[in-house]
């Protein structure tokens, strides 16, 4: 395991934080934490690494326990809130930073170090502004710097908080497909972000924090559905409210648990979601619909699925369930 | 370790401290220089004696030496009461802190950056305002009385730089700076206070205060002690500086004091690197 934690748990004088959180990260996978704001993420990810001290619990990070230079050498770190020394060139604050991660002065000066640096620049979309002071620089800009600072000495284990906040769409592309770049070359990377569309795409598992608790943590397919598939929805015309029976007798019952009733109005206009296995079920349940005399207005894989699985399990914290 | 040594380098020059610093201790000395030239006009310096030559001339060092240490301690305080937690504040310090660089060497590598432009500032102060002195007013120095001055002179504004470095990772950035510049403020005025008792003695609460000052930041103490050696120690100092004013030396702080000093440093470099260290940024 990259990263294991165990009950792990920092408060602000018994307020705030995170509390006894438990989790597996594997190695070379993607790995979300999600959660509203004030749910503690930022501060678990701070005790991942080394900015705070846990009050209980024990975590490993690469092997190591939490804080130990050896870890931290090949661990990449990008901070949510952050900001450079504005003064300097992003070729310095690399610099400065190869220093910081355990190098000689004379070592980064070398050509292979700058070809490095030259590298790290390019791939975050810098080389162009690679002479321009950090002070003139965008938010986006220090965002993409920061990014080639945590990927500079080649980390196994990437912590990326908040990654693409500050980016625009053509910015948050270009991350995710290095993100996905990275997971080749089988570099770890634990997400904290707030954008579902990306943990979507990327992650291979996830975990969602609530008012400090771990709510729920595992593969992703398995936190969306428990039994994996694609969420696909139906927009139908022509509904009645005899309509569902009439669906269950069509396919001798053996469809209609697939099938979710999600809206419907006196109209006549429906909206059915199912979990399916793959295209050739959904387009089943397609000729289905016709073959019942439905109007088929509609179809295709649900967009956000994560997204309504994380206002569920919010919801459901905020009603006092447990998961 | 000595990364930060460039990166302090940079940011003083970039953020262009070192330019103003640079213009206004120019116009400090050059005023400085106008003053002790009419000074030694008005005083007459080639027609008195040796004795009081040198005593006159010792009066301009002691007047020049206390605005310099002001410059010096302004210089401190301002360059680095933001440290630690306006570093921290900003997001600096993050990315920096998460880095493979355990916290105490990051510590005292930061502590180092600013120590050697201090001392290379300070230095250049002190050497043109002794030699402004040396060659308008004619005051009689010898070498090794000019290095000894130098090097406590050096250490006067370290010991400062350690106190605010060690404020830093507790306090906010202006209530360190106010902390640390009230603390400063104490001592110089026990200082001046101690001088003035040369004349009438001084109440022994009042001396007990000026201690316990001097103990909590020995910045004053060692000044004394920089200008009792530039003045030749032993075989001068008591005459040239025990006559002008506030500025005079009452008590020659020791070598064991000194050595008290060393300690304090000590103390504080390591109470900074401990507290550091266990800080949650």
């Amino acid at each position: 395991m990259m990263i294991e934690t165990a009950e792990l748990t920092k408060t602000y004088n018994g307020r705030g934080g995170c509390r006894g959180i438990t989790l597996q990260v594997q190695e070379g996978s993607i790995f979300g934490l999600l959660g509203p704001n004030g749910a503690g993420k930022s501060t678990f990810v701070k005790m991942l690494a080394g900015l705070h001290r846990p009050d209980s619990g024990r975590a490993t990070v690469l092997g190591q326990p939490l804080g130990r230079p050896e870890a931290r050498r090949k661990l990449g770190y990008l901070p949510e809130l952050f900001r450079f020394q504005d003064w300097l060139t992003p070729a310095e604050v690399l610099r400065f930073h190869g220093q910081l991660g355990g190098l000689r002065p004379q070592e980064t000066r070398s050509p292979a170090f700058r070809a490095r640096v030259r590298d790290t620049l390019d791939l975050v979309g810098l080389s162009e502004a690679a002479d321009r002071r950090v002070g003139g620089f965008s938010k986006g800009m220090q965002q993409r710097l920061g990014l080639a600072a945590a990927l500079l000495l080649e980390p196994e284990l990437v912590i990326l908080d908040e990654p693409a906040s500050a980016l625009d769409p053509v910015g948050r592309y270009e991350i995710r497909s290095l993100l996905k770049q990275l997971r080749k070359r089988g570099v770890t990377v634990f997400l904290n972000t707030h954008l579902l569309e990306d943990v979507e795409e990327l992650c291979d598992a996830a975990a969602f924090l609530y008012g400090g608790e771990l709510l729920a943590a595992g593969p992703l397919h398995e936190l969306l559905g428990g039994t994996g598939g694609v969420s696909w929805r139906f927009r139908l015309g022509g509904w009645l409210p005899e309509s569902w029976e009439e669906l269950a007798s069509a396919t001798g019952g053996t469809q209609a648990p697939l099938l979710h009733l999600a809206e419907a109005d006196d109209q006549g206009n429906a909206l059915l979601t199912a979990r399916v296995t793959d295209r050739e079920q959904a387009g089943y349940l397609c000729s289905l619909f016709i073959r019942s005399g439905l109007t088929l207005y509609e179809s295709g894989p649900e967009p956000n699925s994560l997204e309504a699985w994380f206002l569920r399990m919010a919801e459901s914290r905020k009603g006092g369930v447990r998961q | 370790m000595t990364m930060y040594i460039s990166a302090t380098f940079k940011e003083l020059t970039r953020k262009r401290v070192f330019l103003v610093t640079f213009i206004l201790t120019v116009v400090f000395m050059v005023l400085f220089a106008l003053g002790v030239r009419e000074l030694t006009g008005v005083i007459g310096m080639n027609t008195v004696s040796a004795a009081e030559r040198m005593l006159n001339g010792m009066v301009l060092m002691v007047l020049g030496l206390f605005f310099a240490q002001l410059l010096s301690a302004f210089f401190v305080l301002f360059s680095t009461m933001g440290t630690i937690t306006g570093e921290q504040e900003s997001g600096l310090l993050l990315a920096v802190a998460a880095r493979s660089l355990p916290r105490w060497r990051l510590y005292l590598a930061k502590w180092l950056g600013h120590a050697v432009w201090i001392t290379v500032y300070n230095a250049v102060l002190f050497l043109s305002l002794v030699w402004i002195v040396y060659s308008l007013a004619g005051l009689p120095l010898l070498p090794g009385d000019i290095l000894r001055g130098l090097g406590l002179f050096l250490w006067m504004p370290l010991l400062l730089l350690s106190l605010t470095m060690l404020g830093s990772v507790y306090l906010p950035m202006l209530g360190n700076g106010i902390c640390s510049a009230l603390l400063y403020g104490f001592a110089l005025f026990c200082g001046l206070v101690e001088g003035i008792s040369v004349y009438g003695g001084v109440n022994p609460a009042v001396e007990k205060f000026m201690l316990v000052t001097g103990l909590l930041l020995p910045t004053d103490s060692v000044y004394r002690r920089s200008l009792y050696e530039l003045a030749g120690g032993a075989d001068w100092a008591g005459l040239a500086i025990s006559d002008v004013g506030p500025f005079s030396i009452a008590n020659v702080p020791s070598n064991a004091f000194l050595l008290y000093t060393a300690g304090y440093a000590a103390l504080l470099l390591l109470l900074g690197c401990r507290a550091f260290s266990r800080k949650d940024l």
